[in-house]
């Protein structure tokens, strides 16, 4: 305004081109969002959504007090409809496994190419896409619908197992895992990884990537070499991970061994109370509350203005959104312990009724993602850079209905779980006030998932 | 599925008459080649010179039309006011946004009317033509389509009408009640011509404010009042604290920010950025036309300045 008028100037087509600024070169793993990758967030949801499912949620919680069975009626892994023998005999063919771990084999290896050749870019490299987005999220519907896939594609099986004949060794030759391990290591390796995610500096970066997944095949490939190839299937933290989510499967295999379809609340049931379970299922539920949590601007101020430092104040609150329901939850068994009288292990008798819990958050806050960003990476992966992600499937108000409803029904199978387990185990005179502390905890986790869908 | 078909069957079906073609076959080689020349050289024909004596576009004779009835009336450049009824007729809305580089983006929505590049000299066809962009009364351009970028440099200081009109294909201009189908807006240049050249980083004032109001037959969404928010960086640290701003799909919103050292601001799912030197207030300003929530952060500091949340 100050300025002399300047005179206008003839308008040329050249020097239209030369006002634009010089594009900026994209700076490696400038992504820095909670999700590690992906440029937009959920909407936050409308408060008529959160109290829709709030009361939804408490409603059923004591309905299900009430009217439920009296004695247990889940059978986990002894139930279920077989499936045609031609199927269960296309599953289990040698060639089958063979096409699956080639199959996994080779993802591993487009990822491992891609980040060492590709351009350390998660717009045009589709390798940090693959892994957050294709792997991470997507390992949830893939084991929600067949299974536990992990198991079959695991590269680092199929690595051990060719290492093995390579110097002819029996690839389940090794030392016997001590008792107490249990899921442990797929506890520490999930928060290792949504650490990674959630916590580290720049986790789209190649050479991050790089780092990580060396650092932990080497690890996994050193206690496979010592344990042999059994270590995989609880060591493995993601081949858990899909073991886990598999128990909500409909397709299962029954204790005689064959495949069978089933209700998935049976399958729930026959989780077995495996030392490390609840720690795995607490890291789950925390790492994706912190999720949500850490998009929210008064955290995002925290983190910056923070004098720990960005990457130390992010892991104290993924620790401490871990902490919190772990504690939140050993207080709930100490609870069920007193009301009920004796229970040997109150702690890992109820836990795997947290894992519908635990999906409920990963679908409300994981499905934009995997729906957006998923074919984004597809697109990258064919040869075309930078491609625009699609437009979300769903509108706010579908997307809003989507989470709620993933969240309320995770309580929902959560209660029933936890009600028959709750009858199973406790005197038929306690079984009711027995369950009410398990009935607070899991209110509480659903509130506090639809408070962290609004902020 | 029906790609991987398509590129299976595509070479196989040339491949056939290659694997066939032996010395038992030439003749049908030589037929096939005379069809195929008579064939290239009627395509060629077809392909050729018009033999009408005006290509498209270029004659500026009033073809005689049905289409409406012709008035006496005549426009500043002589062309002849074609009436046509006020039921059905075309009807045009123009609005204009600051560019957040230079100049307007000016919108024409017309209504009951398409524009016909490749029939302009020729008669007149109702719901048919072009548009005229006057800047008081000055014609600027001829326009086929619906965004036409307006360069700062044209419009001096100073408060301007931008007025949009409707022409057939033949000239002549659209009317009804004898008045031509026109929408006009107000435009407020308060930088004018060459102090465009670099609005985002030089000044960091609002270099050139778009306005107003609309006057158009349809009175739509003419304006441009972008919601600003300002945001200064200093030791790393974001003044005002990250919040969220909430946006309806389709405002404008117009970023002030201003960094303690030299920086590059990007807002996500937009995909904007802008350069911010040291010191310099640096505003950018769009239109969030996507729903959802998406932060706006520096990339070298890493900092997250503000989220947008467009509903």
């Amino acid at each position: 305004m100050t300025k002399p008028l300047p005179l206008p100037t003839p308008p040329s087509g050249v020097g239209e081109l030369a006002h634009l600024p010089d594009a900026p070169a994209p700076r490696p793993g400038f992504l820095q969002l909670a999700h590690g990758i992906g440029s937009q967030h959920d909407l936050p949801i409308s408060p008529f959504y959160a109290f829709a499912g709030a009361f939804a949620a408490l409603f059923v919680s004591f309905l299900a007090l009430g009217l439920l069975w009296s004695a247990s009626r889940f059978r986990g892994d002894r139930s279920g409809l077989a499936l045609p023998a031609a199927v269960q005999a296309l599953a289990d063919a040698h060639v089958t496994r063979a096409a699956l771990r080639g199959l996994g084999l080779a993802a591993a290896l487009f990822v491992v190419l891609h980040l060492l050749l590709g351009p350390d870019d998660p717009d045009r490299n589709p390798a940090p896409g693959t892994v957050y987005v294709l792997f991470w999220v997507g390992l949830v519907p893939a084991s929600l619908l067949l299974g536990p896939v992990w198991r079959m594609l695991n590269p680092l099986r199929t690595v051990h197992a060719l290492a093995c004949r390579a110097v002819r060794r029996d690839p389940a030759a090794g030392r016997p895992l001590p008792a107490r391990l249990g899921m442990w290591p797929a506890a520490a390796g999930l928060f290792a990884f949504t650490w990674l995610e959630l916590a580290a500096t720049e986790p789209a970066s190649t050479t991050t990537l790089l780092v990580s997944l060396a650092v932990y095949a080497a690890a996994q490939l050193a206690a496979a070499a010592r344990h042999g190839d059994r270590w995989f299937a609880d060591g493995d933290a993601f081949e858990a991970y899909s073991t886990l989510l598999a128990r909500l499967s409909p397709f299962g295999r029954r204790v005689d061994g064959r495949l069978v379809l089933r209700n998935p609340l049976h399958g729930l049931d026959a989780t077995p109370a495996a030392p490390g379970l609840v720690a795995t299922v607490c890291v789950l539920l925390g790492s994706t509350a912190y999720d949500g949590f850490s998009g929210t601007p008064s955290w995002i101020d925290t983190v910056q203005t923070s004098p720990l430092g960005r990457t130390p104040t992010s892991t104290l609150g993924l620790l401490g959104a871990v902490a919190l329901v772990a504690a939140l939850y050993a207080l709930c068994a100490g609870a069920t312990r007193l009301i009920s009288g004796q229970l040997p292990h109150p702690l890992a008798a109820f836990a795997h009724s947290l894992v519908p819990i635990a999906l409920g958050y990963l679908i409300a806050h994981y499905f934009t993602l995997l729906v957006v960003e998923g074919p984004r990476t597809v697109i990258v992966a064919s040869g075309t850079d930078n491609a625009a992600a699609p437009e979300p499937p769903l509108d706010p108000g579908g997307l809003a209905a989507l989470q709620v409803l993933a969240i309320v029904a995770g309580h929902v199978l959560g209660v029933i779980a936890a009600h028959d387990r709750s009858v199973r185990l406790l005197p038929p005179g306690r079984a009711v006030a027995g369950q009410l502390p398990l009935l607070c905890l899991m209110v509480a986790y659903t509130l506090g998932g639809l408070a962290l869908l609004l902020a | 599925m029906t790609t991987t078909c398509r590129h299976t069957h595509t070479p196989r079906s040339t491949h056939t008459p290659r694997s066939t073609s032996g010395r038992a076959t030439r003749p049908s080689v030589v037929l096939v080649a005379a069809v195929l020349a008579l064939v290239l050289g009627a395509l060629g024909g077809c392909g050729g010179r018009p033999t009408t004596h005006h290509k498209p576009g270029t004659s500026h004779e009033q073809a005689s039309g049905s289409a409406g009835e012709l008035l006496a009336a005549r426009d500043d450049d002589g062309h002849r006011f074609r009436q046509v009824d006020d039921e059905g007729a075309p009807e045009v809305a123009l609005a204009a946004r600051t560019d957040s580089e230079d100049g307007w983006n000016v919108h024409l929505s017309p209504r009951n009317f398409r524009f016909t590049p490749d029939s302009v000299g020729g008669a007149a066809l109702p719901g048919r033509g072009h548009a005229h962009l006057y800047l008081d009364d000055r014609k600027v351009a001829r326009v086929y389509g619906s965004w036409f970028h307006l360069p700062g440099s044209l419009v001096p200081r100073g408060s301007h009408r931008l007025t949009v009109r409707l022409y057939a294909d033949d000239h002549t201009v659209w009317a009804v009640d004898g008045k031509p189908i026109e929408a006009t807006i107000r435009l407020r240049a308060s930088n004018g011509g060459a102090g465009h050249e670099h609005p985002e980083w030089n000044e960091g004032s609002d270099g050139n404010e778009g306005s107003g109001k609309s006057e158009g037959r349809d009175g739509n969404e003419g304006s441009d009042a972008a919601r600003t928010v300002a945001i200064a960086i200093a030791d790393g640290r974001v003044q005002p604290p990250p919040d969220r701003v909430e946006l309806k799909r389709g405002e404008r919103v117009r970023l002030k920010v201003t960094s303690d050292r030299a920086d590059t601001l990007h807002v996500h799912g937009y995909d904007k950025e802008a350069e911010l030197p040291a010191g310099k207030p640096v505003t950018l300003t769009f239109s969030a036309d996507r729903t959802g929530l998406f932060e706006v952060e520096t990339h070298d500091s890493g900092l997250v300045l503000t989220q947008l949340v467009v509903r």
